[in-house]
C-alpha cells in the first residue's frame, strides 16, 4: 500500500477513536458506570439519596465489548450474508448495539434502585426516560467509531483478525482506557466538589456525594455536562493515541519490506515510550512543585 | 476421529510456548500498578480501573499489533516485539493520560504510600499523599513499573498467538486466524484473573509488598496454562 494512502487512512481511524474514546466517557459518566458508581450505590446506605443515574452492568471493559461485539457481528452478518453496503451495515449493527445497551441500562438501573428500597432510595421513571436514551445515543457514537475503526483495519490496512474480534478488543481496549482516565475526573472531583480542589478525598467521605446541581437536584446528564470539559476529551486523547501510535510505527515503517526496517518500527515505538516516561516525570515535578506537600517535611529513614 | 496424541505429540512444543506465554502474562500483570475503585477516586496509588481489565486491555492491544505484525513477515522475535510495543504504547498512553486527569482534573500529586522515598528518582512520598488516602496518581516508579508490565503482557500474548498460529491443521485461513485469536484472548484473561487473587485490588508496582507474592500465581499459572495448551491445541490441531 502506498504510504501516503495508509497515513490518511490512520489518520481516519485515529481521529474515530478519539470520538469513540470522548463518547465512551460520557456514556459512562450520564449512567454512571464502572468503579466511581460504587459511591453512587453507597450513598443511599449512608443516608444520602440522590437523582443520580445508577447503572454499573458490569465493567466498562466487558460492556463496551459486548456492544462492539454486537454491533461486529450484526455488521458482519449484514455485509456478508445480505451484501449491504458498509455504511449502512455499520449503522445498523451500532443501532442494535445501542438498542440492546438501552436494555441493560434499564434493568440495572431498575433493579439497582429497588434494591435499595430499606435505604429509601427513590425510583425516578423520569430518569429512565431522559437518562437511557442519551446513554444510548453515546452507546451508538462509540460503537459506530470501533466498527469503523475495525473494518479499517481489517479492509484497507489488511489485518488478520476477523471484524467482530477486532471490535471486542478493541471495546475492551477503550473500556480500559475510559475507565482509566475520564472515570477519575467524574469520580474524584465531579462526584466530591463538596471538598476543597486537590484536598484529596480522605476515605471518611466515602457515600458524601454532592446531590444539588448548579439548578436544581444534579443528575448523570449534569455529571456528563461536567466530564465533558476535561474527562471526555481527554479520554478520546487516550484511546485516539493508543489507536493511531500503535498502528503508525509499522505504516511508516512496513516490516513486509524486510526484517531491518521491521526492527526500526520497534525502536520507535520503544522510544515513543521512552518520551511518555520522560513526560510522565515532568508532570510529576510539576505537580510536586505547584501543589506542594501535604505534611509538614519531617526526615525519614529510606 | 481425532488423533489425539498424534496431535499432542506433533505441537508439544507448541504446547511449551503457550504454556510459556501464559506464565509471562501472569507473572506481568504483578507489575500493572492498579488502584481498583480507591484510585478513581483518587484514595490510593495506581490506576483507576480493575486490574484484569486493565492487563487485557493492554496485552489485546499488543495481540492486535502482534497480529498485524505476523500477518507481513515470518520473524518470531519481530512479533513478539511488535505484541510488546502495542501493549506497552496502550499501558503508557492510559497512565499518562490518567496522570494529567490526576494532576490537572483532581488537583493531586502523584504519590506513593507504599513507600517514603520513590526508588528510581528518590523523591520524597510520605508527605505528599493527602490525608485519609493511600496515594494518588502514577508517580514514576509506578509508570515504568506500568511499561514493564505492559511490555512482557504484550510478549506473552503474541507468544501464545505465535504458537497457536503454528500449528498445522485443515482449516480455511480465516477461520483458523479467528479461532486462534480467540483462544489466545481467551488463555490471555485466564492469565489475567490467576493473579488478581494475589492482588487483591490494589497494587503500586514492582515496589509494592503484594509484589512479592508472585511465585504463587506463576505456579498456578504454570498448571493452568499448560491444560488451556492441550486444549486448544488439540482443537486446533484436529480440526
Amino acid at each position: 500500500m502506498e504510504p501516503l494512502i495508509g497515513m490518511g487512512v490512520l489518520a481516519l481511524m485515529g481521529a474515530a477513536a478519539t470520538i469513540a474514546g470522548a463518547s465512551e466517557d460520557l456514556e459512562s459518566d450520564v449512567g454512571s458506570q464502572s468503579n466511581p458508581n460504587s459511591q453512587v450505590q453507597l450513598a443511599p446506605q449512608m443516608m444520602y439519596p440522590h437523582r443520580i443515574f445508577n447503572k454499573a452492568i458490569s465493567g466498562e471493559p466487558p460492556s463496551n465489548a459486548l456492544m462492539a461485539a454486537v454491533g461486529g457481528a450484526s455488521a458482519s452478518v449484514l455485509m456478508g450474508a445480505y451484501s449491504m453496503s458498509v455504511v449502512f451495515a455499520i449503522a445498523v449493527g451500532a443501532l442494535i448495539a445501542a438498542g440492546i445497551h438501552g436494555t441493560y441500562a434499564t434493568t440495572a438501573y431498575l433493579g439497582r434502585s429497588a434494591s435499595q428500597k430499606r435505604f429509601r432510595q427513590p425510583i425516578y421513571l423520569d430518569m429512565v426516560r431522559s437518562h437511557v436514551p442519551v446513554m444510548m445515543g453515546f452507546a451508538y457514537i462509540t460503537t459506530f467509531c470501533i466498527l469503523v475503526v475495525s473494518y479499517l483495519m481489517t479492509s484497507v490496512l489488511g489485518h488478520p483478525f476477523p471484524l467482530t474480534l477486532l471490535a471486542f478488543i478493541w471495546g475492551i481496549t477503550v473500556g480500559a482506557i475510559g475507565s482509566s482516565t475520564g472515570d477519575v475526573h467524574y469520580g474524584a472531583e465531579r462526584e466530591f466538589q463538596n471538598v476543597e480542589f486537590g484536598s484529596g478525598l480522605n476515605a471518611a467521605n466515602s457515600g458524601n456525594i454532592v446531590r444539588k446541581a448548579e439548578c436544581g437536584l444534579r443528575n448523570g446528564i449534569d455529571n456528563s455536562w461536567f466530564c465533558a470539559k476535561f474527562g471526555g476529551p481527554a479520554t478520546g486523547l487516550a484511546f485516539g493515541m493508543t489507536v493511531f501510535l500503535s498502528g503508525w510505527i509499522t505504516t511508516i515503517f512496513d516490516p513486509s519490506l524486510g526484517a531491518n526496517i521491521g526492527w526500526l518500527s520497534i525502536v520507535v515505538g520503544l522510544a515513543i515510550i521512552l518520551i511518555l516516561i520522560l513526560w510522565n516525570r515532568r508532570l510529576e515535578v510539576f505537580a510536586r512543585n505547584q501543589y506542594g506537600p501535604y505534611k509538614e517535611d519531617e526526615e525519614v529513614t529510606a | 476421529m481425532i488423533d489425539i496424541a498424534g496431535v499432542l505429540a506433533a505441537n508439544f512444543l507448541y504446547v511449551i510456548l503457550i504454556t510459556l506465554g501464559g506464565v509471562l502474562v501472569s507473572g506481568s500483570v504483578h507489575f500493572v500498578p492498579v488502584g481498583g475503585a480507591p484510585a478513581a477516586m483518587a484514595q490510593a496509588t495506581g490506576i483507576g480501573t480493575g486490574t484484569v481489565q486493565l492487563a487485557a486491555g493492554a496485552g489485546l492491544t499488543g495481540l492486535v499489533t502482534a497480529g498485524a505484525m505476523l500477518n507481513l513477515t515470518d520473524s518470531m522475535a519481530l512479533i513478539l516485539a511488535a505484541g510488546m510495543v502495542g501493549a506497552m504504547i496502550m499501558i503508557g498512553v492510559t497512565m499518562i493520560i490518567g496522570n494529567l486527569v490526576y494532576v490537572y482534573g483532581v488537583g493531586v500529586p502523584p504519590a506513593s504510600a507504599k513507600v517514603d522515598y520513590d526508588p528510581i528518582t528518590k523523591d520524597r512520598q510520605d508527605i505528599y499523599v493527602s490525608q485519609g488516602t493511600e496515594g494518588h496518581g502514577i508517580p514514576t516508579v509506578s509508570f515504568v513499573s506500568g511499561i514493564i508490565g505492559g511490555g512482557l503482557g504484550g510478549i506473552g500474548g503474541a507468544l501464545v498467538y505465535y504458537s497457536l498460529m503454528s500449528i498445522a491443521n485443515g482449516m480455511a485461513s480465516a477461520d483458523f486466524v479467528g479461532l486462534a485469536a480467540i483462544f489466545a484472548v481467551g488463555i490471555f484473561f485466564v492469565n489475567a484473573v490467576i493473579p488478581s487473587y494475589n492482588i487483591g485490588g490494589t497494587i503500586e508496582g514492582f515496589h509494592d509488598p503484594k509484589f512479592k507474592k508472585w511465585p504463587k500465581a506463576v505456579v498456578t499459572s504454570l498448571i493452568v496454562t499448560f491444560m488451556c495448551a492441550i486444549v486448544s491445541v488439540i482443537t486446533i490441531g484436529g480440526l
